[in-house]
């Protein structure tokens, strides 16, 4: 500004006061954004916490319910088998899904598919539970309630998810590693596997592990879908209903005692800690498969060569 | 013209079949859609030399290149009329294999393009595909490609490391030592060292002449002067024609269409 000559300095000088204030206050409303963000988690977790901490038995995990009291084992269970199931059924059809429309699909088929995903994840998840009860449970197939419409309704839950990440991950693959994989003469099949699937690996992932979030946290479809059971699962796939976590947070916390109520925190607490878990799960995976990433390029301190 | 089919080819070339050119391009055009690009190329390739292809931006010289090994194939709309032979036979022929020819035919591109993997890996990647050695001589291949072209010195103690921790330059020595490792005999270098600085661009240039004649070099490049330096022979294309082919000298001292007067001369481009 030292520079500036006398006439224009004033204008400068308007321009300047203008930048500030612009400047504060879009960093005042990220900082509201920013704790709008954090007050409600923090709260969330905080609550669940105080509320359970105190009160918390390890023979919940050992343990399962009895009437309004015992144990959350068989909702534990329940939630790690449906979860596992969605993953393998969701994950299997939702990353063909996604590698198809990246890789395979001609673009008019491709829009039309895409269009009806996005459809699909826009249906409201106790609709989706509400046709797989009129569909597998009630009519036409007559499970009764049971693990596997249960697994059956998630998994159309989060493949529309799934197939999105997937697809995205993969086109964002650079062009680049292709290119130099058809000037070596590498087959499609293993340039695919070696130049595409392995870089978009950790975008696959973490839909994946949102995929399992979301089942884990599901509680309308599941109402429909696999009933409720007191007792652990009975691992066969019809006409056995099964209980899981969100049951025991949504029901036990409306019954009129001290003991469910402890049940219904302790649910909570269990259910935030596996989605932590799952997110450890995916940074952990996401860092060991990407050592070669070109985001990755801080260098590893070491002994420079003697030239 | 006469200089085009019969180069003076440095190298011990000798005998019938040596004597063909290893690569060669007759009456080729080349389109996308209703765009002809390229329009009744000839060009023979002679084994063991460099060619420059040079001319100014947009007039096919890397369509021109990337038709010699098929990469343009799998862009919408692309055809190609006339004769592209490796070896007397066409490129596009049915009984020509797309991924041996690849391995024959390499190419390097403008931007250094590793893979995400290691540096060994990135050498290798190619050897690997084709398993052209066994695991254990991977890393024993790595080292020889990474010397030949003089990035061992720098890389030996980081053979694990990733290659994008590496200088642009090192990079693309890198992508040429893979493309190396497959023993191609044709390589396709399309503007190598235009994002390359002028010492890492002469180790570039050194190891273009000391791969021939083991090697045969098409190079296409914006650099007149390196065109000068490195090349046998040079190309001059123009709006999709090709205007005058011949020995480096000949192009550059003694150019007999205005064209190509104006361009190296600095008028075009
Ligand atoms: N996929 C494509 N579809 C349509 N036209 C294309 C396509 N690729 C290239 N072209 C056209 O072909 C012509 C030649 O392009 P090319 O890339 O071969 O030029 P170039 O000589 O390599 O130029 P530069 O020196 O800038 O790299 C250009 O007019 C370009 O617009
Ligand atoms: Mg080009």
């Amino acid at each position: 500004m030292a520079i500036a000559t006398a006439r224009s300095s004033a204008g400068n000088q308007a321009r300047t006061r203008r930048r500030r204030t612009k400047n504060v206050f879009l960093w005042g409303a990220c900082g509201l954004a920013l704790v709008l963000l954090v007050v409600p988690v923090v709260w969330i977790i905080g609550g669940v916490l105080a509320n359970s901490l105190p009160h918390w038995h390890w023979n919940v995990l050992t343990t399962d319910q009895q009437g309004n009291g015992g144990g959350l084992l068989n909702a534990i269970q329940g939630t790690f088998l449906i979860t596992a199931l969605v993953l393998v059924v969701a994950g299997v059809v939702g990353i063909a899904g996604g590698l198809y429309l990246a890789e395979f699909c001609p673009p008019e088929r491709g829009q039309l598919l895409r269009g009806a995903s996005e459809v699909l994840s826009g249906v409201p998840s106790i609709v989706l539970g509400y046709v797989g009860y009129i569909a597998l449970v009630a009519g036409v197939f007559h499970w009764g309630f049971s693990l596997a419409a249960a697994v059956i309704v998630l998994s159309v839950l989060v493949i529309p998810y799934i197939t999105k990440t997937t697809e995205v991950a993969i086109r964002n693959v650079p062009t680049a590693y292709r290119e130099g994989g058809e000037a070596l003469g590498m087959r499609s099949g293993y340039m695919l596997r070696r130049l595409v699937l392995k870089p978009a690996l950790p975008g696959i992932v973490t839909g994946l592990i949102v995929a399992a979030a979301i089942a884990v946290g599901e509680t309308a479809p599941l109402l429909y879908t696999a009933g409720y059971s007191g007792n652990g699962p009975t691992f066969s796939l019809t006409h056995s209903p099964l209980g899981y976590l969100t049951y025991a947070v949504f029901t036990f916390y409306n019954q009129p005692s001290n003991s469910a109520h402890q049940l219904a925190n302790s649910a909570a607490l269990i259910l935030i800690l596996l989605v932590v878990l799952l997110i450890v799960v995916a940074r952990v995976v996401v860092s060991f498969t990407q050592r070669y990433s070109p985001d990755r390029q801080v260098r590893v301190p070491r002994a420079r060569r003697a030239r | 013209m006469s200089e085009v089919t019969s180069p003076a080819v440095a190298g011990p070339a000798a005998g019938t079949v040596l004597d063909r050119p290893v690569m060669s391009v007759d009456d080729v055009s080349v389109g996308f859609g209703p765009k002809t690009v390229l329009n009744g190329i000839g060009l023979p390739i002679e084994r063991g030399s460099i060619t420059a292809l040079i001319g100014p931006t947009g007039c096919g010289k890397s369509t021109l290149l990337r038709s010699l090994n098929r990469m343009n194939d799998k862009i919408r709309g692309y055809w190609r009329r006339g004769r592209i032979e490796l070896e007397g036979q066409d490129v596009a022929d049915s009984s020509t294999d797309l991924l041996s020819l690849r391995r024959r035919v390499g190419m390097v591109f403008q931007r250094p393009n590793p893979f995400p993997m290691s540096i060994r890996d990135n050498v290798v990647a190619g050897v690997r595909a084709h398993g052209m050695a066994s695991r254990s001589e991977l890393t024993d291949v790595a080292e020889r490609y990474l010397k030949e072209v003089s990035l061992w010195g720098a890389v030996a103690d980081r053979l694990g490391d990733s290659p994008f921790r590496l200088s642009g330059g090192q990079q693309q020595l890198l992508c040429l030592a893979r493309s190396l490792a497959v023993e191609p005999d044709v390589l396709l270098l399309d503007e190598p060292t235009s994002s390359l600085d002028p010492v890492t661009t002469e180790i570039v240039e050194d190891l273009l002449r000391n791969l021939v004649p083991d090697v045969t070099i098409v190079i296409v490049t914006h650099n007149l002067a390196q065109a000068k330096r490195v090349s046998n022979t040079t190309a001059f294309l123009y709006n999709g024609h090709l205007v005058e082919a011949g020995e480096t000298s000949q192009i550059f001292d003694n150019p007999e269409q205005p064209e190509t007067v104006s361009y190296i001369g600095g008028r075009i481009g």
